[in-house]
């Protein structure tokens, strides 16, 4: 029994100190990568820039203490080469740090490679590394290389991929013109047949090269600025257009993800004189199968919102004059959201998943459909929209005090 | 007591009982016996002989035996001493009576006299306390309880504070502690069984328990179990727990102690067996669960949900205690992944300077902490301040400033040893602590897998643990519902109506039915009764 | 046979533990797409069928562990024979499920160590605790069971709460019709986990009501079969179906995705806490099951000296049976349902079912006659 016991025990402690560091890292060793950018370069080899965090200057007593930022929060390498992993191995010559892409929140590509490529052959081994989090925000390069907003310092987020996740997400909750997205939201889309995945685009301007030093944020106004432009459209996992403004507001309407947006509305002549703040909307998709074998969409929508500014003087205690906003509101998101069908149904991509909607509402005819969906039977869909809007309350305010001065 | 001091005695002593010595018989002459006395204590000069000469017709000669300092000194010179010169008319009183008899029966006006024929009753009583009364011509010799002496005066304990309770503590003193809890249960079927443990030390080693809610099979096992000791010395109580519990290898205690009569008292009337050691505040009792080491007095004193809330904090702070380190070690050098990024910036920037890597870093704190912990206690109390200065300094300014730890890690040391003291139990505080430091080593090598692992093997461990047969984790595993209302929390008492099911296995009902109190049905004040009670 | 004892809540504590261990671990019936779900519920139900065949034949010798049984019905020698196979089948079953175990924590935490480390590590912990015997598991199943329920309740909430759940992922229902469900049934759900059942057999006679073996059983199923069914689901609305068949571990997948109140995230501690704790008990009590067989077999006096050295076989073969994940994945899709899983589970018990009746009754009518 002794024996027994003091054996158990030697095994025990020995397998633990034996093991001692097989899978373990300090942190002092690893370099945390907060964005990874990836392009294109012109001899067709992929250029990685990766955003290494420097701990000490983001959040280390050297910060207080000198009271100000001497040295950057973030530093960038770059390399060239054929595969990620390759790609990923190699930084190795340039960082004294393991790169560490367990906290990565961001990845930026360029528009040229996925105009070019698309983004299926960057895809596998980021979803098969099990340190990459496939929760990370991705957004595309508009007009611009990835390397220079993975690049770019930022005044008020220290960590530039903050900025940008940070950007994509209050604007996504405020403006409706663009929307987060994961990398594990793209990947189901990439690989149905019934839906087309959208990018957020970034975009910077100013310029990009003083944006690299610190100089550029020590002024209210940095040299070089990145903001949320519009929403990239996919077909076959290829960049085919990227829609701004309205368009782009109106995919998002039918994608079900506004969370809370304007609406501007005409009145007598005057443009976009009353604002409606959506508040909260539900979008549903219904899809069915003509008996002539035509697809048929019906988009239902049912908003609900506040008044938020007239610039014309008109009685907000009239309920009648209300309906007469309410109709106009519900008028512009029908236009807007059809004419953002007709632009993916040109494009033949069929981006809102009208595809999968109906292959769950009829399994079988879409089994005939599915291969020539996006070129043959998506641009044929009739769309049928309908909007119901309600202005629940109308501010502080019932009246706009232009009404007393006529 | 060192161990050559006991290898000392035990021969010593054994060559004694070969003699025959000490079951030898008294001596008729007085003069014989205390020589053989005188020869036996080696004229220890604590041991005072008092020559008397009483006023019969013989002039009889009487010797007053008794060891100075545990004796009460003015009970013998007021009812011995004083009754036995000054009683003129002993003559007349003797009648037909040997002189030692009227002693016994009309001079003496002590509680407790016993006859005693043979040197090792002397010898024992003697050295207990009483006072021995040799009278010439007689084989036999009187002993009169006389004990007393100096004794600490009951104050409150200082290892178990409660805020609402009691504030009396055990004493030194055995009867004042069987005293204390019967003053709190009046109640015959309170027993109370004495035996003598420890060849050379002889000390006196007492049972309680109420008859009718113990269970007799416990009983009789702890009675066996105390029984079979065979040791020269106990001078506390922990020499017993060490010698009676069931699972000698576990670093878990299965043996309760407590200094408070009420806790001894709660835990009579549950059905445990208390065992009193002459000489130590400290009362075992068994058999002891898991959850009663994180039981305090102020559960039950104070209202049910507070109580219940109170004892469940203090679980999940004892897991604290045990993981809080160890968690870090594993998060910090397998886990990364799963620390928040702000977080994570944060603590690396914090380690970049330290120039050892976590775990080492761990063991660093955790050892300077129990350092100063012992020399806490250790330290007279004046220069205590001193060091809790040094302590607070060295650990928490100066070594964080120097870049020798992080200050997340001071953090968490000082989460740790604050949380480690919410244990009441000190014997499992202890556990914790020592549990905590191999866990460490096993964050360091597997990284959260270990814990994990670590985590279920100490349930198992937990799991097979008796306390005199009572499994360990009752009522948690094996799920006791009925005992469910006792355990992690505390159901109020009108609810909680049976005592623990495997501990007093006959009479289990404690509370009555229909005890819920309420609201008055109107203003003539007749209380609701409630249905389904 | 060791003496001890459990009751009937202990036993379907170790069911329900038991069983969970493989939905933890492994994607189940994914051959049905959206609806493994259905597949498995099915499964629950064929594996209730199978429990009553086990049921019968314990309650024709309710006192002795099948390997004791076996000889009483097929002969000394042939029974002998069929119990050493069952042993076999059971100390292959634990090393199986190690290994899943252990790739599974080399892929997602471990990659630089080697899978034998964290394979004998988490089997010193068992050899501990299968050493103390079944009363002690059947405890340890008690408390664990609590925790493991109480993450599985916190991980619920928070997957509903980050809204991840997006029930058209599910839709349409049986796109591929009954066929492919009940092939699923009957290939994969029915043996994994519900047909494992056999193993609690030799755990039965160690039940102190052993009427009340039939209810904690079926509810232990019932429960289990149920909460898979929803584990399953929800990896599939949050997933994708396509997502889950290609991951390897799709729960981990689903807690990974968690994201609540910009804190609630990187959960995937809660995964392995769940993991470890149900993987354990699988093993264990596959072990458990052979050590007490073969002690039973061959009348060994102390069982628990046969734990190391069945242990270290155990361990060995976990890491010899398969060279890479992939062959051992395929190996339990292809050839252990049909070679293992099938005989073992279903046509053994059955026969020797078949074969008690008829002794049985033969011996009542002779009792009727005499």
């Amino acid at each position: 029994m002794k024996a027994n016991r003091l054996c158990t025990l030697v095994v025990f402690i020995s397998t633990a100190f034996l093991s001692g560091c097989w899978s373990n890292q300090e942190l002092p060793d690893l370099a945390l990568v907060s964005a990874i950018g990836i392009d294109k370069t012109e001899d067709g080899q992929y250029m990685n820039t990766v955003q290494v965090i420097n701990p000490g200057n983001v959040a280390g007593e050297s910060r207080q203490g000198t009271g100000g930022t001497e040295s950057p929060p973030v530093s960038t390498y770059m390399e060239k080469g054929n595969n990620m992993v390759q790609i990923q191995r190699q930084v190795s010559k340039k960082v004294s740090r393991r790169l560490y892409y367990a906290h990565t929140n961001l990845l930026v590509i360029g528009e040229k490679l996925v105009r070019e490529e698309g983004l299926k052959n960057i895809f596998d081994a980021l979803e098969r590394d099990n340190e990459f989090r496939t929760n990370a925000t991705v957004v595309i390069a508009q007009e611009s290389t990835a390397s220079e907003l993975v690049k770019t310092l930022t005044p008020i987020d220290q960590v530039p991929a903050e900025k940008i996740v940070n950007t994509l997400k209050v604007t996504e909750r405020m403006w409706g013109e663009n929307l987060n997205v994961a990398i594990r939201d793209v990947l189901p889309d990439l690989v149905s047949s019934g839906k087309e995945p959208v990018i957020s685009c970034f975009s910077m301007y100013g310029d990009a090269a003083t944006g690299e030093t610190l100089e550029s944020i020590q002024e209210t106004k940095p040299k070089a600025r990145m903001m949320a432009s519009g929403l990239g459209v996919f077909k076959d996992g290829k960049l085919v257009d990227i829609v701004q403004g309205d368009m782009s507001k109106g995919v998002i309407w039918a994608l079900d993800e506004i969370k809370s947006t304007l609406v501007s509305v005409d009145w007598k002549e005057k443009q976009e004189a009353v604002v409606y703040e959506v508040i909260r909307q539900k979008t549903d998709v219904g899809a069915e199968v003509n008996k002539d074998g035509k697809g048929k969409i019906t988009i239902d929508i049912s908003v609900e919102g506040d008044i938020g500014e007239t610039a014309v003087p008109i009685s907000l205690k009239n309920p009648s004059i209300l309906y007469d906003v309410e109709d106009k509101v519900e008028k512009k998101i029908k236009d807007n959201i059809q004419s953002s069908v007709k632009k993916a149904q040109d494009l033949q991509t069929d981006i809102f998943g009208f595809g999968d909607a109906i292959h769950q509402s009829n399994p079988k005819v879409w089994k005939e459909w599915e291969k020539e969906w996006d070129d043959v039977y998506f641009p044929e869909l009739e769309i049928n929209v309908t909007v119901d809007a309600f202005i629940r309350r109308t501010g502080l305010r019932n009246e706009p005090f232009l009404s007393s001065i006529d | 007591m060192s161990f050559r001091l006991r290898k000392f005695f035990r021969p010593n002593q054994k060559a004694a009982e070969k003699s025959g010595h000490t079951t030898e018989p008294l001596n008729s002459s007085l003069q014989k016996n205390l020589d053989a006395l005188n020869n036996r204590t080696g004229y220890s000069s604590d041991i005072i002989i008092r020559k008397l000469e009483i006023e019969d017709n013989k002039k009889t000669k009487v010797a007053i035996i008794f060891v100075e300092g545990i004796v009460d000194s003015r009970s013998i010179n007021d009812f011995l001493v004083h009754s036995l010169v000054s009683d003129g008319d002993l003559q007349d009183k003797q009648a037909d009576q040997s002189v030692l008899d009227t002693i016994a029966d009309k001079v003496v006006s002590v509680g407790i006299v016993n006859r005693i024929h043979d040197w090792k009753k002397l010898y024992e009583s003697l050295m207990s306390g009483h006072t021995i009364i040799l009278v010439d011509g007689m084989e036999q010799g009187l002993a009169t309880s006389t004990k007393g002496g100096e004794k600490r005066s009951i104050e409150e304990p200082p290892t178990e504070i409660s805020i609402r309770g009691p504030r009396e503590g055990f004493t030194e003193n055995i009867r004042t502690n069987t005293a204390l809890v019967r003053r709190r249960i009046k109640n015959p079927d309170v027993r109370v069984k004495s035996m003598t443990i420890g060849q050379v030390t002889n000390t006196n080693v007492e049972i309680m328990y109420i008859e009718g809610i113990a269970n007799k099979k416990i009983i009789q096992e702890v009675c066996d179990r105390l029984e079979r000791i065979d040791i020269d010395s106990i001078l506390e109580s922990g020499y017993i727990e060490e010698l009676i519990e069931d699972e000698p290898v576990s670093p878990f205690p299965t043996i309760h102690f407590t200094e408070r009569p009420d806790v001894v008292s709660g835990n009579i009337l549950e059905g445990r067996v208390a065992i009193f050691v002459n000489g130590t505040p400290f009362v075992l009792h068994a058999p002891s669960l898991f959850v009663q080491f994180f039981q305090s007095v102020d559960d039950y004193y104070s209202r049910a949900y507070i109580g219940s809330s109170l004892r469940f904090l203090r679980i999940m702070v004892f897991l604290i205690s045990l993981y809080a380190p160890a968690t870090y070690v594993a998060a910090t050098t397998f886990h990364q992944e799963m620390i928040p990024t702000q977080l994570l910036i944060v603590l690396s920037a914090q380690r970049e300077a330290v120039p050892f890597p976590a775990v080492v870093e761990a063991f660093i704190m955790e050892i300077t902490f129990e350092i100063l912990r012992e020399a806490g206690i250790r330290m007279p109390k004046a220069v205590g301040q001193t060091v809790s200065i040094v302590g607070a300094l060295v650990i928490g300014q100066a070594a964080v400033q120097a870049g020798i730890v992080s200050p997340a890690m001071v953090i968490i040391v000082a989460i740790t040893a604050i949380a480690s003291f919410t244990t009441p139990s000190y014997s499992m505080a202890i556990a914790a602590r020592l549990i905590r430091f191999f866990l460490m080593v096993l964050a360091a090598s597997f990284g959260f897998y270990g814990l994990i692992l670590s985590f279920i093997v100490i349930i198992v461990h937990l799991c097979s643990l008796r306390s005199f047969g009572i499994p360990y984790m009752s009522p948690l595993a094996p799920f006791i519902p009925a005992d469910f209302g006792d355990s992690i929390i505390r159901l109020p008492w009108w609810r909680d109506k049976k005592r623990p099911k495997l501990i007093g296995t006959n009479n289990t009902v404690r509370v009555g039915g229909n005890q819920e109190p309420g609201p008055p049905d109107s203003r003539d004040m007749k209380k609701k009764t409630r249905k389904g009670d | 046979m060791e003496k001890a004892k459990i009751n009937a809540s202990q036993l379907f504590v170790l069911i329900f533990l038991f069983e969970l261990g493989s939905a933890l671990l492994v994607s189940l019936g994914l051959s049905a797409k959206q609806d493994a779900w259905i597949a498995i519920l099915l499964g629950m139900v064929a594996g209730m069928v199978l429990f009553f065949v086990y049921l019968s034949l314990y309650n024709y010798y309710p006192d002795i562990l099948p390997t004791e049984y076996m000889q009483k019905i097929v002969g000394r020698f042939f029974g002998k024979f069929l119990a050493c196979l069952y042993i076999v089948y059971f100390m292959y079953i634990a090393a199986r499920v190690l290994r899943d175990f252990g790739e599974l924590l080399v892929t997602f935490a471990y990659n630089e160590t080697p899978l034998f480390i964290i394979n004998a590590v988490l089997f010193l912990a068992i050899v501990y605790t299968v050493r103390k015997g079944i009363e002690v598991m059947a405890r340890t199943g008690e408390i664990l069971f609590v925790v493991l329920y109480f993450l599985a309740i916190v991980g619920f909430i928070l997957v509903v709460v980050s809204g991840l759940i997006e029930i058209n992922n599910l839709k349409p229902v049986l796109e591929e019709g009954m066929g492919t469900v009940l092939k699923t049934v009957i290939t994969e759900t029915w043996y994994v986990p519900f047909g494992e059942i056999i193993v609690f057999t030799m755990i039965f006679p160690y039940v102190n009501k052993p009427r009340k073996i039939k209810v904690a059983c079926l509810s232990a199923l019932a429960l289990s079969g149920i909460n898979i069914t929803i584990t399953t689901a929800i990896s599939i609305s949050v997933l994708g179906v396509d997502l889950v068949s290609r991951s390897q571990f799709p729960l981990l997948n689903t807690i990974q995705a968690i994201q609540v109140a910009e804190f609630l995230e990187r959960l995937d501690v809660f995964f392995m806490v769940g993991l470890i704790m149900a993987g354990f008990f699988k093993i264990s009590i596959y072990f458990y099951a052979a050590v007490t067989g073969l002690s039973n077999v061959f009348n060994t006096k102390e069982t628990s000296k046969l734990v190391y050295p069945l242990g270290f076989v155990v361990l060995f073969s976990s890491m010899t049976i398969a060279s890479s994940y992939s062959e051992h994945i395929r190996e339990g899709l292809q050839f252990v349902p049909l070679y293992m899983h099938l005989p073992f589970q279903v046509i053994i018990p059955s026969l020797l079912l078949l074969i008690a009746f008829i002794k049985n009754r033969k011996k009542k009518k002779g009792v009727h006659q005499k």
